[in-house]
C-alpha cells in the first residue's frame, strides 16, 4: 500500500500565498507532501485516495495561543453558567439566565450523583444575572444532605450551601475576610479568594491541579480542542513537574490529537525558573512543546485588579494590583532574554503593557537578540504607541478578542468607560503597525473555539448586540490568518504548523462550511467536523 | 491541635530572607516548617542539612525549608494532609503579594491558628518605595495588615519616616522566634524567655469564662503584648484555646490544660500592666 494518501475536500484553504485554494492535499509520514488537484502528488509516486473529506472544507490546524488545560478537565463537575456550552462529548449544556434556573439544572444534575458525592458546579457568573446574589439557601433547596460547592467563572469566588459551612466550621463567630456574611452576622455562603475557599475545596476534593495534569483532563482537552478544529494548544501558567511530563508524555502519542505548548509559571528566583525552562525544553516531543514561560503582571479588568496608565478606572477604583512587582518583572525578562528563553506575558492593564514593554526594552538593550518573540498576551488596553512598541522590539501580541462579546457591554458601563472600550482588544490598529499577532479566548474563562474568536474580532458585537469600535473591525480573512499563522507565529511553531503548505505537519480542521464564503456574522456557526493531525483524520 | 501559621511579608530585599536565616540558626526547639519562595539566598550551615533535593532541606534541628511551587495553598494542604506536623508553619509571601491574602486561611481552615503577619520593612528604602506611584499602595498595604512590623537595615541609623504605627528595629532583637512563632506553654526554657528582649507573662487562667466575656476581656489586652495563646476555663468543664496575634483573636472550643502564656516587647509592655489587665478580668 502506498504511503502517500491524497486527501479531497470541497475546497482547501492554505493560508499559503502560494497556493491559496485548493482541492486536494497529499499527506506522506504525517506531513504535506503536496497541495493542488487530485494529481498534485502524481511525481512522488503511488498515492491512495482517501474520499472521507470530500464534501468537508479544510484549513490549517486551528492554533490557540492563550488556554489552560483546565478548560478540560473542569468538565468533571456540573456547569452553571449563563451561556451555551459543549462538553468534552459533545452534550450541549444550556445556559442559566436566571436563578432558578441555575438551581434547577444543579438539582437535575444532583440526581445523577452518588448519595455521598458532593455536587461541584463551575463557570457561574452573577455579572449576567440581574437576580439576587446567589447564597446558601439557594443551594439548600437543592440539598441539605450533600454539601455543594458552585465555583464562579473566575474561579475566585464561591458559593456554598449551608452543609458545606458546617463541614468547615464557617459561622457568625468566623473571622476570616472572605468568609462573606448578611446582615444577620451569618455566613451567605460566598466565599471569596483561595484562603476561603481553601478549607471547602480540601475537604470536597476540589483541587485545580488535578482539573491539569491527570490523563483524564489531558484528554478531555484533547476533545475539547478536536470540537473547534484545533490541532495546536498553549496551556499558559503551568507549575510542570517532571512526573507531569512523564504523564503528559505517556499518553501523548502519535495517535493523540493535539499538539500542547506549555508554559512554565515563572514564580520566585529568575535564574532558578530558567534553569528548570531549559531542562524541560529538552524533554520537547513533536506533539508536546516545552521551553517557554509565563510571567503573571497585573490582574484582571473586570476584576478592578488590572494596573491601568490614566485616567483608570471609570467608577473611580483603585487602581489594580501587580501580582509581579515591576522590578521583578525587569529581572525575569533580563535572565529570560540572556538565557534565550521564550516569555508569555500576562498584561490585560496598559499600564501592565507599558512596563512590560520598558522591561524587554531594558532587557533587549543588555542581551541584544533577535527572534526572541516574547508575547504580550491579552493586550486589552494597548493603544496605537503600546503595540508601535510591540513592532519595534519584536515583540509578537496575542489579543482577547472573546472580551469583545462577554464583557463589553460591562467594560462601557463599569470598568474604563466609552472611549477606551470601544478600542478595546485592538486588532486593527496591531494590523496597521505590523505586529504579529493572535487572538485568543483564555478558555476556560471564555468558550474554548478560534472560529467564535474570530467572529468576535470581525464583528465586534456585545452580548446586547452593541458594535464595540466599528473602527477596530478585522476582515474575516486577517481574522482566519490570526487564528493560523498568526498564532503559530507566536508560539516559533510557523515554520511547522499554521498554513498547509509543503514540509508542515498535516494538520487541518475539518469543516462543514467555507468560512470565507458564510455571512461574517455566522462565522461562528460555521460547524467543525473534526481534524487531522499528523495526518490521522480524527473526525467527531 | 491546630498548626499555627505565620505569614512573612516585605518587599524585595527588604530583609524577609535574612529573618527566616536568623530563624533557622536560633536554638527555639521548634520543629518549623518554612515555605520560601526560592533557595537562591537561604544560607544554611552545611553541617546542619540532613537531607536536601530540588525543593527540599531538611535540617538535623527537625526544621525544614521547602519552596512552595505555583500553588501555595496546594502546599499548604500537602502539608496537613501528612500525619507528622510541624510546630509551626512559616510563609514567606513573595515581594509584591498582599500578606494578608495568605494569613487569612489561618482564620479560616479549621486545623490552622492564625500566627500573624510579620512585615518586614527596610529602613532604607521604605519611604521612597512608600511613595511609588506603581507599588506604593501595595507595600503600604503590607505594613497595614502587619500584626508586627520589623525594621532593617537600621544600621546608619535610618529609621523610615513614613511608618507611623509601632514597628520594632531588627538589629535590637536578639531572638526572632518569639516574635515570629511565639512560644507555647512550657515549650520555652525559662532562661531563654526570660531574655532581655522580652517581656514572658504568664497566667493560671482558671477562672471560667463565657465566650463573649473572654472576647472582650482579650480585646481590651495592651497593645505591646502582641501574642497570647494558650486554653482558658469554660463552662461545664471546657476549655477555650486562645489565639492573639496582634489584633487578631480566636477561641475555639479546644482540649489542653488551662493557662495562658503571652510576650510583649521590652519598652512596650511591663509585666505589672499586663497582670493588671488580666486582673481586671476575674469576675
Amino acid at each position: 500500500m502506498s504511503d502517500i494518501t491524497v486527501f479531497a475536500a470541497r475546497k482547501i484553504i492554505t493560508m499559503d500565498d502560494n497556493c491559496p485554494q485548493a482541492t486536494h492535499v497529499a499527506v506522506r509520514d504525517g506531513r504535506v507532501l503536496a497541495v493542488g488537484d487530485a494529481g498534485c502528488a502524481n511525481q512522488w509516486g503511488p498515492v491512495r485516495h482517501d474520499d472521507r473529506l470530500q464534501d468537508a472544507v479544510l484549513m490549517p490546524g486551528l492554533v490557540e495561543g492563550h488556554a489552560h488545560m483546565m478548560a478540560g478537565g473542569v468538565w468533571r463537575y456540573a456547569y452553571a453558567g449563563f451561556h451555551d456550552r459543549i462538553d468534552p462529548d459533545g452534550v450541549l449544556w444550556p445556559g442559566s439566565t436566571d436563578l432558578n434556573a441555575v438551581i434547577g439544572g444543579l438539582k437535575d444534575y444532583a440526581e445523577g450523583l452518588n448519595p455521598d458525592a458532593p455536587l461541584i458546579g463551575w463557570g457561574f457568573d452573577p455579572i449576567f444575572l440581574s437576580d439576587a446574589r446567589l447564597n446558601r439557601s439557594h443551594l439548600d433547596q437543592i440539598s441539605t444532605d450533600r454539601p455543594i460547592a458552585i465555583l464562579f467563572s473566575n474561579f475566585h469566588l464561591m458559593c456554598v450551601n449551608s452543609k458545606a459551612l458546617d463541614m468547615v466550621g464557617y459561622g457568625s463567630g468566623t473571622n476570616a475576610e472572605g468568609v462573606i456574611k448578611g446582615p444577620d452576622g451569618t455566613p451567605t455562603g460566598e466565599l471569596q479568594e483561595m484562603a476561603a475557599m481553601f478549607p471547602i475545596m480540601r475537604r470536597l476534593g476540589i483541587d485545580f491541579r488535578g482539573l491539569s495534569q491527570t490523563p483524564e483532563a489531558i484528554n478531555a482537552y484533547a476533545k475539547v480542542a478536536q470540537r473547534v478544529g484545533v490541532t495546536t494548544i498553549t496551556d499558559l501558567f503551568s507549575s510542570i513537574t517532571d512526573a507531569d511530563v512523564d504523564v503528559m508524555l505517556d499518553i501523548m502519542g502519535d495517535d493523540f490529537p493535539l499538539r500542547i505548548v506549555p508554559a512554565l509559571g515563572v514564580m520566585g528566583d529568575p535564574v532558578a525558573m530558567a534553569d528548570k525552562a531549559q531542562a524541560l525544553a529538552a524533554r520537547s516531543t513533536d506533539k508536546l512543546r516545552l521551553g517557554a514561560v509565563k510571567l503573571m503582571t497585573d490582574g484582571a479588568i473586570q476584576g478592578w485588579t488590572a494596573r491601568m496608565r490614566w485616567p483608570g478606572y471609570v467608577g473611580g477604583q483603585p487602581n489594580g494590583l501587580w501580582n509581579t512587582a515591576p522590578e521583578m518583572i525587569h529581572a525575569i525578562c533580563a535572565e529570560m532574554q540572556a538565557r534565550g528563553i521564550q516569555m508569555h506575558i500576562h498584561v490585560n492593564g496598559d499600564e501592565a503593557a507599558e512596563v512590560s514593554l520598558d522591561a524587554i526594552e531594558a532587557a533587549l538593550r543588555a542581551h541584544p537578540g533577535p527572534g526572541h518573540r516574547h508575547v504580550l498576551q491579552h493586550c486589552q488596553m494597548m493603544d496605537r504607541d503600546l503595540f508601535q512598541r510591540a513592532a519595534e522590539l519584536g515583540c509578537c501580541t496575542n489579543i482577547f478578542s472573546n472580551h469583545i462579546y462577554y464583557f463589553g457591554d460591562q467594560h462601557v458601563a463599569l470598568t474604563i468607560g466609552k472611549d477606551r472600550a470601544h478600542r478595546m482588544d485592538a486588532a486593527r490598529t496591531a494590523t496597521d503597525v505590523g505586529v504579529h499577532y493572535a487572538l485568543h479566548s483564555d478558555a476556560p474563562v471564555t468558550p474554548l473555539g478560534p472560529l467564535l474568536t474570530a467572529w468576535c474580532a470581525v464583528n465586534r458585537r456585545t452580548m446586547s448586540g452593541a458594535v464595540l469600535g466599528a473602527r477596530q473591525c478585522l476582515t474575516v480573512d486577517e481574522a482566519l490568518y490570526a487564528i493560523t499563522m498568526g498564532a503559530a507565529y507566536t508560539l516559533k511553531l510557523d515554520g511547522e504548523i499554521g498554513s498547509i503548505s509543503v514540509g508542515k505537519r498535516a494538520d487541518f480542521s475539518v469543516l462543514g462550511r467555507d468560512p470565507t464564503a458564510v455571512n461574517p456574522m455566522a462565522l461562528r456557526d460555521v460547524p467543525v467536523l473534526g481534524t487531522v493531525s499528523g495526518g490521522q483524520v480524527h473526525l467527531l | 491541635m491546630k498548626l499555627p501559621l505565620t505569614v512573612i511579608g516585605g518587599y524585595l530585599g527588604a530583609g524577609k530572607t535574612t529573618l527566616i536565616n536568623r530563624l533557622l540558626a536560633e536554638d527555639h526547639g521548634l520543629r518549623l516548617m518554612i515555605m520560601v519562595n526560592d533557595f537562591g539566598a537561604l544560607n544554611v550551615d552545611a553541617s546542619l542539612i540532613a537531607a536536601a533535593s530540588e525543593d527540599l532541606i531538611a535540617l538535623t534541628n527537625g526544621c525544614v525549608c521547602c519552596t512552595m511551587g505555583a500553588d501555595l495553598f496546594l502546599a499548604i494542604g500537602d502539608v496537613l494532609d501528612r500525619s507528622d506536623w510541624p510546630d509551626h508553619l512559616v510563609v514567606e509571601a513573595s515581594g509584591i503579594a498582599d500578606p494578608a491574602a495568605i494569613a487569612q486561611v489561618a482564620l479560616a481552615e479549621p486545623d490552622l491558628a492564625y500566627g500573624g503577619i510579620v512585615t518586614v520593612v527596610d529602613a532604607v528604602a521604605f519611604d521612597r518605595l512608600a511613595d511609588d506611584p506603581q507599588i506604593g499602595v501595595q507595600l503600604r498595604a503590607q505594613v497595614d495588615v502587619a500584626d508586627v512590623v520589623v525594621v532593617s537595615k537600621t544600621a546608619a541609623g535610618a529609621w523610615p519616616a513614613r511608618l507611623t504605627g509601632t514597628a520594632l528595629d531588627l538589629a535590637t532583637v536578639a531572638l526572632v522566634a518569639p516574635l515570629i512563632c511565639g512560644i507555647a506553654v512550657g515549650q520555652v526554657p525559662d532562661r531563654r524567655a526570660s531574655h532581655a528582649d522580652y517581656v514572658r507573662w504568664q497566667a493560671a487562667a482558671d477562672t471560667v469564662f463565657e465566650k463573649e466575656e473572654l472576647l472582650a476581656h482579650l480585646a481590651a489586652r495592651p497593645d505591646g503584648l502582641f501574642r497570647v495563646k494558650g486554653y482558658v476555663a469554660a463552662p461545664r468543664g471546657q476549655v477555650w484555646e486562645v489565639h492573639c496575634v496582634g489584633r487578631q483573636m480566636t477561641v475555639s472550643v479546644g482540649k489542653g490544660p488551662v493557662g495562658l502564656v503571652g510576650i510583649g516587647l521590652q519598652g512596650c509592655v511591663t509585666l505589672p500592666e499586663v497582670d493588671a489587665w488580666w486582673n481586671s478580668g476575674d469576675l
